[in-house]
């Protein structure tokens, strides 16, 4: 480290303890001085301090010495003396005040960053006034009793030539009465060495009168004491020194009182000179006696081991004595005393070594005395002493602290002196390099004080920023400490500065805490030194403090809108963070061609509304060069990738504000910040763009150019919302989004300015369409097009399954240009479907209703023979501004759950001129469809019929109301259904509640005629009005749910015979005055196939009357066969005689036998059958054929004459025959070939009476 | 009495610091905190000649202030781990203990997927678990 002969400790004590004179002026003297603005004391300081005397010393040692640097202290005898303690603590305090109004300059200024501190490794930034108020701390303990090097070793008697008697004034100036009480009280000896000075103001007159008083003195005191001093030498002009001797000792002093303005050069000069001769002749000389003498003393009385012992013993016996402290206890003979002096006469001759051993010799007694304060100082003494010396650091920080403790321990008292000491351990552990252990001592020094303990703490903050390794947070800790107990003490500046410089450690940390609690506290004492501009400055570091607890916010904020509201400014912050902007929501939805109906339509993804334009609108390379190469001789090429938006139509924009506090925050006037530049400045657009954003509010108040939405948003705590923003171009050219602002009060404005580079990245990250995007933000803005607004009218967003209504699609332009070629696409043709365009006021439902007389079929119809699903509004559609164009719709709610219906209607612009030739409009609805009824549908075929079956109908009502049936039907014409039994006994209300289930027969039968009965009526007997299931809309809905692979159970590929489809209307009835709400729900392609591809029947005479007169009795029967299949059959037909051998399923009876599927065929062979007894015991006999044998084409049917003959009266069972087939080209091996016993028939002989 | 726990990240970021006292003193809290990392450093900057402190996580009594005494682990990760407590009269092996356990929850707390590295540690269970482990320890050799 620094070498410590250079080291400020050194310099400190080279100044501070240096020999004091006391001087005591008469009145008239000190009233010459003041002519130059000056005291007496003041006109001697500056030439007091001597560089280089070199004046030869001796002190106990024979060996002389020379002293070079020297200083003597000039104190007044008044001022030798303890202040006052109040006194002291005003005077500090006014230090500190005066040093934080002087600091007023650099306060506002920003403070220098943390990292370039340490490399300027000298203290420049610690604040200079520490030194002062640290030396005056110092001197704030000085002329204590128990020390000696500051008792005045001289006397300075200084009188006026002027005064009246000279020589007694002398006499009486050295009053004892007057003398201060080191003196006085015995603690110093009051046989002081005299100087006696003649001050002669030359103004007063030729220095004849002061040169013979002079002899008088020298008669009088002796020749050697006696000088004489001349000043005020200048008449009346003034002269200016250049450099001012004075001026470093009087800061406070103003430049124009010109100090020493009267005192010319030689006057100076022999100030100088009297200075000079005053200590090497007199000071220095008898100071060096004094040692001499007193170490002769000492030598004499404590030297050597005699005395040794003898002290020692002295003092044990001492200790019995009541410790009656008195401060008279060591006066200035006492040979504790007079040591002490010899130390400190030593040391300020610059004699350590003799002063040393003489402090150590004390430094025993006093401790064996108990004497603490004087023990302490003699430490203390020591600890200096070895530092001077060089030597043993560890000894001088043993002493130091040895004495700090000690002055702490004996209280109040020793109070100032621990700080003095102190501040002493402190240089001393600096001038070693040892700033941490500074810093921790620096932290003792300071105690109730709260002032002066902010000033201690500060400087230890310092420390720990100078320590190697750097501390910064006990630097930062510090500090804040400091900065607390200045306000403590209203010193708001220090204050500031302490946090300030604090700020430095915490900003950039994630410590927030303590980084809002410092801006806080800054941006508040700012606020109260009228700062308002640089507490905002802090303040708006707090204002996203969303780590705080819900009242600490709320304290922020509050204080942050006071200090707003009294800055009286308007504030624009960029990316202000309350509220905060999520960059990554922004949406910004424009219009070019695809216009949308709804918000909702346009976060559709753009696939769904290709794929659905895809056949209505001009292929898309085609398009873009259609409208593209109207446009490039109306615009540079550049433009071509730029995103279009149309004049008068707004581009919205979606952006997310979030809400960090935990309080609800208002935010006003939401708005976009945009630029604006017209067509033509294109390509260097940037000087002669029109900034139109929000700051100049006159071009904002010019709506020519666009509009700009305004939204008043309140964020609740911690909440996101979701500003939607708009702005309009009234005229074409380019319009750019920059940004986005709010205002957060009338004075705060927040803006957020979007960065394209960041968005583009966005972009091209999350779209494949990211070529086209080049810049988001920015947007050509054509010519004022036609733009559709459709709306479809009554849309329910709750129904349940299979409701059918009645909606319309309104349609409007609200420009002058008529469009016209409407053309219209549904996402889900099952759910909506276009009605007559012509038949717009129909009743419904009683449209639906079967009319009398069969009517033509209706035009709409035709949609479901139509390939495609493009609906083409008719030719001559041209809508016009004003008159909405109204088009009928049919809803049928096909399935439930959540369904997304997307409605895309393609128009063309009649204005050829424009840019664009056509457009389209999206639209996008949401319904919720609840389930209702579940109807399944079971076919089996009738045993006893050919081509009929017998149909299982199951109802479920799942929905939540109950349903009254109204009618099923099967569509089309070929199936002819009818009830088995009354609807009434199965379900008399004719209500199906919720949850109900019904089941139901009917009989189905393949009817060819034109006339069949189709339909099937379920409800309340009387009020029959049929549907006409034939007729659109029902038919439409019909055929979509054909079209739907769910719904068809089959494939297409199955004949159209086999197949049967089913409607079931029901009706719900919501209030009593309204038309019923129509419910249709489709089942199709509801197989009649059977596994068995031959049909047969027996058909003859059930009962025959017959006499007996012929021995037996034919019956003719016809059986008649078909054949399902699609391969022709060859079918065998065998009849047995023997009694019919009964399958298990021969006993069953009833319709069982036809429900339980005739698939199981293969009956045993008839012949292990056992023959079960029936009560016609005479057998018959097949006559005719025993095998049969036919081929069948596929789908045809043929019959076979069979004969029976019978011999007696009675009931006979004709089902012993059995059926094989064989399917001639068919792979499939359970129907290639089977066999079939035949169905049980009876036949009843009666005689005929 | 636990007064305050810590776990610093290794960039001298806060993660996670929990007061259990009643008072409002969370600022005071996290100034001793902060200012006990410059203890940290130093000791981890210049570790004692001593055999036994290689490798030894806990760091001991980092400094005691006037009412408070504040100590040191640090894990392998360089992650702190910084407890104040106004107990005056603390066993180190009790200390150790008390630690051992606090890294044993932070390591859990960390191994949560959801959990992002050099964040703060807003894990409730964490939390709890934390709250039982200061409860139940005890410092005083009386008690």
């Amino acid at each position: 480290m620094a070498d410590p002969a250079y080291s400020a400790l050194r310099k400190i004590l080279l100044d501070e303890i240096t020999p004091v004179v006391m001087v005591l002026p008469t009145p008239l003297v000190e009233e010459r001085c003041q002519k130059n603005g000056l005291s007496f004391v003041q006109m001697l300081t500056p030439f007091c301090v001597f560089n280089n005397i070199d004046v030869p010393v001796r002190t106990a040692s024979d060996q002389p010495y020379r002293l070079q640097k020297f200083k003597l202290r000039m104190f007044y005898a008044s001022d030798v003396r303890q202040q006052n303690v109040e006194v002291t603590k005003e005077r500090l305090k006014q230090v500190i005040t005066d040093a934080g109004n002087n600091e007023d300059s650099d306060l506002y200024l920003d403070p220098s960053p943390i990292e370039t501190i340490p490399i300027s490794s000298q203290p420049d930034f610690i604040p200079t006034w520490f030194q002062f108020f640290n030396k005056e701390l110092v001197r704030s303990v000085s002329f204590s009793d128990h020390e000696a090097f500051d008792h005045p070793v001289a006397c300075l008697l200084v009188v006026s030539s002027n005064d009246k008697d000279p020589i007694n004034k002398f006499v009486e100036l050295f009053n004892m009465n007057q003398l201060p009480p080191l003196l006085n009280d015995g603690a110093m000896d009051p046989k002081i060495p005299k100087v006696f000075v003649l001050v002669h103001d030359n103004q007063d007159g030729s220095p004849e009168r002061a040169t013979k008083i002079l002899a008088e003195m020298r008669n009088t005191f002796g020749a050697n004491d006696c000088r004489l001093l001349c000043i005020n030498s200048l008449q009346d002009e003034a002269l200016d020194h250049e450099p001012n001797p004075w001026e470093f000792y009087m800061p406070n002093a103003s430049p124009d009182q010109h100090l020493g303005r009267l005192l010319n050069k030689e006057d100076v000069d022999e100030l100088k000179d009297f200075a000079r001769d005053l200590s090497s002749k007199d000071i220095i000389p008898n100071m060096e006696q004094r040692i001499r003498v007193l170490n002769q003393q000492v030598s004499a009385t404590r030297k050597g081991f005699r005395n040794q012992i003898k002290n020692l013993w002295w003092r044990k016996g001492k200790e019995d004595a009541p410790e009656n402290q008195s401060v008279n206890m060591y006066t200035f003979s006492s040979i504790e005393s007079q040591i002490r002096v010899l130390g400190d006469y030593a040391f300020m001759l610059r004699d350590y070594e003799l002063a040393l051993s003489n402090y150590r010799l004390l430094s025993t007694d006093y401790k064996l005395d108990k004497a603490w304060k004087r023990y302490a100082g003699v430490q203390e003494m020591m600890g200096l002493t070895y530092f001077m010396l060089n030597q043993s650091k560890k000894d001088a920080e043993y002493c130091m602290e040895n004495a700090f403790t000690t002055y702490l321990r004996i209280g109040t008292s020793g109070k100032g002196n621990a700080t003095r000491c102190g501040l002493w351990w402190v240089e001393m552990l600096k001038a070693s390099g040892q700033y941490k252990e500074a810093a921790g001592v620096y932290f003792r020094i300071s105690g109730e004080e709260p002032l002066h303990s902010a000033v201690m703490l500060e400087q230890a903050s310092y420390c720990y920023l100078l320590a190697k390794p750097i501390m910064l947070r006990k630097y930062g800790f510090h500090l804040i400490l400091s900065g607390d107990l200045y306000k403590k003490c209203d010193q708001i500046k220090h204050a500031i500065r302490a946090y300030r410089n604090a700020l430095s450690v915490f900003k950039g940390t994630t410590w927030s805490h303590i980084r809002d609690h410092v801006h806080f506290h800054i941006g508040q004492w700012y606020a109260f030194l009228g700062r308002f501009d640089v507490a905002m400055k802090h303040m708006l570091e707090i204002v996203a403090c969303s780590h705080q607890s819900k009242p600490m916010q709320e304290l922020f904020m509050k204080n942050f809108f006071q200090i707003l509201q009294k800055t009286g400014k308007t504030y624009k912050i960029s990316r202000l963070q309350l509220p905060i902007v999520n960059i990554n929501s922004l949406n910004i939805v424009s219009e070019d061609h695809r216009t949308y109906g709804s918000p909702a339509a346009v976060s559709v993804k753009e696939s769904i509304w290709q794929s659905l334009e895809e056949e209505m609108v001009p292929s898309l390379t085609n398009a873009k060069t259609t409208w593209l190469d109207l446009q490039s001789k109306l615009l540079p090429n550049k433009l071509k990738q730029s995103n279009v938006c149309v004049a008068g139509e707004a581009l919205k924009v979606e952006i997310a504000f979030k809400n960090p506090l935990q309080l609800s925050i208002p935010i006003y006037s939401v708005t976009l910040m945009c630029e604006y530049s017209p067509n033509e400045t294109i390509p260097d657009a940037n000087n002669s763009s029109v900034d139109q954003s929000i700051e100049d509010e006159k071009t904002t108040s010019d709506t020519s150019l666009f509009t700009l939405s305004e939204v008043d948003i309140t964020l609740t705590g911690g909440e996101t919302t979701l500003a939607q923003l708009s702005v309009t171009p009234r005229k074409e050219g380019r319009l750019k989004v920059t940004g986005v602002s709010w205002k957060l009060s009338d004075s705060m404005v927040g803006f957020y300015a979007f960065e394209p580079d960041l968005i583009k990245k966005r972009i091209s990250k999350g779209r494949r369409k990211a070529k086209q995007n080049t810049n988001k933000l920015e947007f050509l803005v054509i010519k004022s097009l036609p733009r559709l607004e459709g709306i479809i009218n009554n849309l329910p967003s709750t129904v349940y399954t299979g409701n059918l209504q009645r909606l319309s699609l309104e349609l409007r332009n609200s420009s002058e240009i008529p469009v016209k070629n409407l053309k219209m696409k549904i996402s889900h043709p099952r759910f909506l479907n276009i009605g007559n365009p012509d038949k717009s006021d129909v009743n419904f439902p009683s449209c639906l209703e079967k009319e009398k007389t069969p009517s033509q079929k209706d035009a709409d119809l035709d949609t479901t023979k139509k390939s495609d699903t493009i609906f083409h509004f008719p030719e001559d559609t041209i809508i016009h501004k004003e008159t909405p164009f109204v088009l009928p719709l049919w809803f049928r709610a096909a399935t439930p759950g959540n369904v997304s219906l997307y409605l895309t209607i393609y128009y063309e612009v009649e204005d050829k001129s424009t840019a664009m030739r056509y457009r389209t409009l999206r639209t996008h609805h949401i319904l919720e469809v609840l389930p209702s009824l579940d109807v399944s549908f079971n076919i089996s075929p009738c045993p006893s019929r050919l081509q009929e079956y017998i149909v299982r109908m199951d109802v479920i009502n799942k929905g939540l109301k109950s349903l009254k049936l109204r009618q099923l039907s099967s569509v089309g014409s070929e199936w002819q259904i009818s009830l088995i039994e009354s609807i009434q006994d199965i379900i008399p209300s004719g209500n199906l509640a919720s949850g109900q289930s019904l089941s139901c027969f009917l009989k189905l039968k393949n009817a060819k005629t034109t006339e069949t009965a189709t339909d099937v009526w379920l409800g309340r007997i009387g009020s029959e009005a049929v549907f006409d299931t034939q007729r659109a809309p029902l038919v439409n809905f019909h055929h979509y749910e054909q079209l739907h692979p769910k719904t068809s159970r089959k494939e297409q590929e199955q004949e159209h015979q086999s197949t049967v489809d089913f409607m079931l209307i029901s009706e719900m009835e919501e209030t009593e005055n309204q038309p019923p709400q129509i419910f249709s729900h489709h089942a199709c392609h509801c197989s009649v196939a059977t596994k068995r591809p031959i049909w047969w029947l027996l058909e003859g005479p059930r009962i025959i009357h017959y006499n007996m007169a012929d021995p037996f009795c034919e019956t003719k029967l016809k059986m008649t066969l078909h054949n399902s299949s699609t391969f022709s059959a060859s079918v065998r037909i065998n009849t047995f005689d023997s009694p019919p051998g009964s399958s298990s399923s021969g006993n069953k009876v009833g319709w069982h036998d036809m429900t339980s599927p005739p698939i199981e065929i293969r009956v045993p062979p008839p012949e292990s059958v056992k023959a079960v007894a029936l009560e016609s015991v005479p057998p018959f006999i097949w006559t005719g054929l025993s095998t049969t044998h036919v081929k069948l084409e596929p789908n045809s049917t043929t019959e076979i004459g069979l004969l029976v003959t019978t011999f007696a009266p009675g009931t006979y069972d004709l089902s012993n025959y059995t059926l094989h087939w064989n399917l001639v080209g068919c792979d499939d091996v359970r129907e290639k070939e089977g066999v079939c016993g035949g169905h049980p028939f009876y036949l009843t002989i009666l005689r005929e009476e | 009495m636990i007064v305050c726990i810590a776990v610093v990240g290794h960039q001298n970021n806060p993660l996670y610091i929990q007061s259990f006292t009643e008072a409002d003193d969370a600022l005071k809290l996290h100034h001793i905190v902060h200012c006990s990392l410059d203890v940290v450093d130093e000791r981890v900057n210049n570790p004692k000649k001593s055999g036994p402190m290689i490798n030894e996580t806990f760091l001991g009594l980092l400094y005691p202030t006037e009412n408070y005494k504040v100590y040191g682990y640090l894990t392998n990760t360089k992650v702190k781990f910084i407890l104040v407590t106004t107990d005056l009269d603390v066993r180190d092996a009790d200390v150790r203990n008390f630690f051992r356990r606090f890294h044993s929850a932070y390591l859990d707390a960390v191994s949560n997927p959801f959990h992002v590295p050099g964040k703060k540690i807003t894990s409730k269970t964490f939390a709890e678990r934390v709250s039982t482990i200061v409860k139940s320890v005890s410092f005083n050799t009386a008690g």
